[in-house]
């Protein structure tokens, strides 16, 4: 009779689920209702509290909650104006903002100039290494004259890069009766507070599984109202099971990151349109200089030249990414003020052997040169492997290099390509905000990010130009300048390709495009459906 | 109750002590084989002077037997450590935990549902094409590996027919719904019945099913060739020889005499099987998106979080360890020879 008993409540079970799997569910019927328009990403948020953020996944949430004295209106990279009724130079080293009147937080909490000084004031005391305090390198200190203004002062007169700093992480203004000055705050805490200013606030929170935003009706600022109510973030572990959802409409839109073959799948999909725009991540072979091959300086510059007018940024483009990343010709991606594609006029855009094979000759280089080259897939993604293995395959159909591959956990590959540990190696940069600046200083002054020993004075003399040069015209001549010569005369790195904002939406969701430029901000607040 | 029963209760419960010790003991150790933990979440983003605070503040630079005395002490006390970002991990363990309890429940019922029923049949039918057909069944199903198995799953029920959904524990709206439910339990169909909506009951089983499905496949092989192989050698023992000499029908001598005797082996086994479901679920709940510890396990692993991971595994190994005492028990209830 047990054994009855057993298989009955198996077979109970078992019809329980059946019952289910045939749907009952009068509410079963996705992500409509109370969701409001869903959103879905496989980035995950580290920490509401600026101090300890400086990820996609955290940027994601910020962006939507906090206000920023300056933001890039959608699809524009120069700043403007959105907690601030305006920010300018008063000093040459002293950059005023005058608060818009009335602002407050979603707690009722006043958003004064004090507000502002404590933000700045906390980011840069706490300092945490996970967070983007780094960032404020520039900033002397801030002060609060009165309720109203604010004003910075800089290490370096006419600091160029500044407003273009004020809406990123390390900026977003927060409640100073809420955040304590000297320590992070618990997510849950910040929600419970509600010491939000920005376009929504949090209505529940659910850490990385599921979010639910509503439109803040006391904003006030750049975005305007929000064109939905409600927005409800979900996370995912998987792309596939992303890009299942949002090709199965339970989920409306999704933003970061769907892998290049599954994007080149929905675009052949009905039920889903893809939305691509230029977007600032790059990626990069880099050479250290030291120790790469090649006997005298000349012959190291003509290996790296060769490898540069080797590389094949159409096929890696269209053949590993699928036409998600495009060609990249200066280490600064276009759509930035300044940006050139000084490679492409130099060399051309196509790969030539003819003019790889003269300048291995003309150096006295001896044939095949063995490159050996380091790459990573758990910090770049795993298509790394694809797209260094089209890369030797590359260089070696030109028949004047023999390519060794090697991949390397990030935290050795991070350690020891820093340490002279790989000739060459895979390089990618998320940018810390949409300036060209940002692509030039960390890299190729003296003691660079990249440590590969690259460093000479004419750049460096350049690039402390640049930042401080207040004419845009100028400043975009100059930055031409340091773009020319780095193809030129040195190429200390080869620049191979530049990501696309991309975000995958049903078909009756609008306003993606607007959304989608190289400030990486992906605004609710445009979106409907 | 038995006195002797009592004893051999008691002396289960003595060896939970040093099962869980030698547990914990190689978690905490394998850890450090590795190096430090906050090296290997952090190093390389930090410069040396703040790693080296970091560790400072973590113990880390203390003498090794100083550190496993506080992670042991720690342990005992319920501490299983914090989070890089500052979360208790015994509130990441009651938070994900009870959605990995509520998949591992279904898998188990469905591991029943299939391989008790499927494992009479075939030894009632031995050596027939039926018992050699459920007997492939039996390896392929504990063989192939269960995220491929619910890939196939996904692909036909999900993609081809859409009879369910992709992934995730319910759907957006119903989720939502259930996070006020008071008091909230985190297994969602108790959550479901608790907000007293039958259509979010159903949305969450529909959830469930291909999940439970996929995981319970896995011991639904172990518990078929186990109901088979226990249910022959019963068949052929003396008792009941003895019972159909009684003249007793087939059909009741096994329903009454031998399917109770096979099916004993399988709860002594089944201990083990919710540790191998564990294991399991780490891979089911990422390819359904199913946000349980197994989940948050990989994400912490991803993340380069070895202390939140190590808090995790070695509460893993607690409940291993407690399971098997508890199927040492009811064991000894429906078996008295164990208690010798």
């Amino acid at each position: 009779m047990r054994g009855k008993r057993v298989a009955a409540v198996g077979v109970a079970g078992l019809t329980v689920l059946a019952i289910a799997g045939c749907g009952s569910g009068k509410t079963g019927d996705g992500g409509g209702g109370g969701a409001g328009l869903v959103v879905g990403t496989t980035d995950k948020v580290t920490s509401l509290d600026p101090a300890m953020a400086y990820d996609n996944g955290s940027l994601l949430a910020e962006t939507q909650v906090y206000q920023f004295l300056l933001n890039f209106p959608a699809g524009e990279a120069a700043p403007k104006p959105d907690a601030a009724d305006k920010c300018e130079f008063t000093t040459p080293t002293v950059y005023t903002c005058t608060l818009k009147p009335g602002l407050k937080f979603a707690n009722g909490d006043p958003l004064t100039a004090k507000s502002v000084k404590f933000s700045f004031d906390r980011m840069v005391g706490i300092k945490n290494p996970q967070g983007p305090s780094a960032l404020l390198v520039g900033l002397d200190h801030t002060d609060a004259p009165d309720d109203k203004t604010v004003a910075f002062t800089l290490k370096n007169a006419n600091d160029q890069t500044f407003p273009a700093i004020l809406p990123t992480q390390a900026a977003a203004i927060v409640d100073e009766k809420v955040f304590p000055a000297d320590k992070v705050l618990a997510d849950e805490d910040i929600v419970k507070a509600k010491p939000f200013s920005g376009p929504y606030t949090i209505a529940s929170y659910d850490k990385n599984k599921l979010v639910s935003y509503q439109s803040n009706p006391d904003y006030n600022g750049l975005f305007g109202k929000p064109k939905t109510d409600t927005v409800t973030v979900k996370y995912y572990a998987e792309a596939a099971n992303l890009k299942l959802d949002v090709q199965q409409g339970n989920v409306d839109v999704a933003w970061h990151t769907l892998t290049p073959t599954d994007i080149d799948s929905l675009r052949n999909s009905d039920k889903v349109t893809v939305h691509q725009s230029p977007g600032g991540d790059t990626r990069y072979i880099v050479f250290n200089l030291n120790t790469q091959p090649g006997g005298t300086p000349a012959q190291k510059l003509a290996v790296r030249k060769a490898v540069a007018t080797s590389v094949d940024r159409d096929a890696l483009s269209a053949d590993v990414f699928k036409g998600t990343w495009t060609p990249l010709y200066s280490p600064v991606p276009q759509g930035l003020p300044g940006a050139t594609e000084a490679f492409k006029d130099i060399y051309g855009a196509k790969p030539n052997k003819d003019a790889a094979t003269k300048l291995l000759a003309d150096a006295g280089v001896a044939t095949p040169v063995t490159l050996n080259i380091q790459y990573n897939t758990d910090h770049y993604g795993s298509t790394s492997s694809e797209e260094y293995a089209a890369i030797k395959s590359q260089l070696e159909s030109t028949g004047l290099f023999k390519v060794n591959l090697q991949s390397t956990e990030w935290v050795s590959y991070q350690k020891a390509r820093s340490t002279d540990g790989y000739p060459i190696f895979q390089f990618g940069w998320f940018p810390d905000f949409p300036d060209a600046d940002d692509y030039l200083t960390p890299f190729f002054t003296a003691d660079n990010f990249l440590q590969n020993h690259f460093t000479d004075p004419k750049i460096t003399d350049e690039l402390k130009a640049e930042v401080t040069e207040a004419d845009p015209a100028k400043r975009a001549a100059v930055l031409a300048s340091i773009q020319h010569d780095l193809m030129a005369d040195f190429m200390p790195i080869v620049p191979l390709l530049t990501g696309n904002q991309i975000a995958v939406a049903g078909k009756s969701v609008q306003g993606v495009d607007k959304t989608l430029d190289p400030s990486s901000k992906f605004r609710f607040g445009v979106l409907s459906k | 109750m038995s006195a002797r029963l009592l004893r051999y209760l008691g002396v289960r419960l003595l060896l939970i002590v040093p099962t869980a010790w030698i547990l914990v003991t190689v978690v905490f150790f394998l850890m450090r084989v590795v190096g430090d933990p906050i090296t290997a979440a952090l190093g390389g983003r930090l410069p040396p002077d703040q790693l080296a605070q970091r560790k400072h503040d973590a113990g880390l630079d203390r003498p090794i037997l100083s550190q496993y005395w506080d992670y042991i002490s720690g342990l005992a006390r319920g501490d299983f450590g914090r989070s890089q970002d500052n979360r208790a991990v015994s509130d990441i363990i009651t938070t994900y935990g009870a959605a990995t309890l509520e998949l591992v429940f279904w898998s188990l019922l469905v591991a029943f549902a299939i391989g008790v029923p499927l494992g009479r049949y075939a030894a009632t039918r031995r050596d027939s094409a039926a018992d050699a057909g459920l007997r492939l069944f039996a390896i392929l199903a504990y063989a192939a590996p269960v995220f491929f198995v619910g890939l196939l799953l996904k692909l036909l029920f999900s993609v081809k027919l859409g009879w369910l959904p992709v992934s995730g524990r319910a759907s957006t709206n119903v989720e939502l719904a259930l996070q006020h439910v008071s008091p909230k339990t985190n297994i969602l169909f108790v959550d479901a019945i608790l907000y007293g909506d039958m259509g979010y009951l159903g949305d969450v089983l529909k959830h469930t099913v291909l999940p439970a499905f996929s995981l319970g496949l896995l011991t639904a092989g172990v518990f078929l060739r186990l109901v088979r192989i226990n249910l022959i050698q019963t068949l052929r023992s003396d008792y009941v020889d003895a019972a159909r000499a009684r003249g007793l029908s087939a059909r009741v001598v096994t329903r009454r005499h031998a399917f109770r005797n096979a099916l004993i082996p399988i709860v002594t086994v089944m201990g083990m099987y919710i540790a191998t479901m564990l294991g399991g679920a780490v891979l089911t709940e990422r390819t359904f998106e199913w946000k349980g510890l197994g989940y948050q396990l990989t994400e912490l692993l991803t993340a380069r979080d070895f202390i939140a991971v190590q808090g995790i595994v070695a509460f893993i190994a607690l409940v291993v360890a407690v399971m098997s005492f508890v199927m040492d028990v009811i064991v000894a209830l429906i078996d008295p020879r164990v208690r010798f």
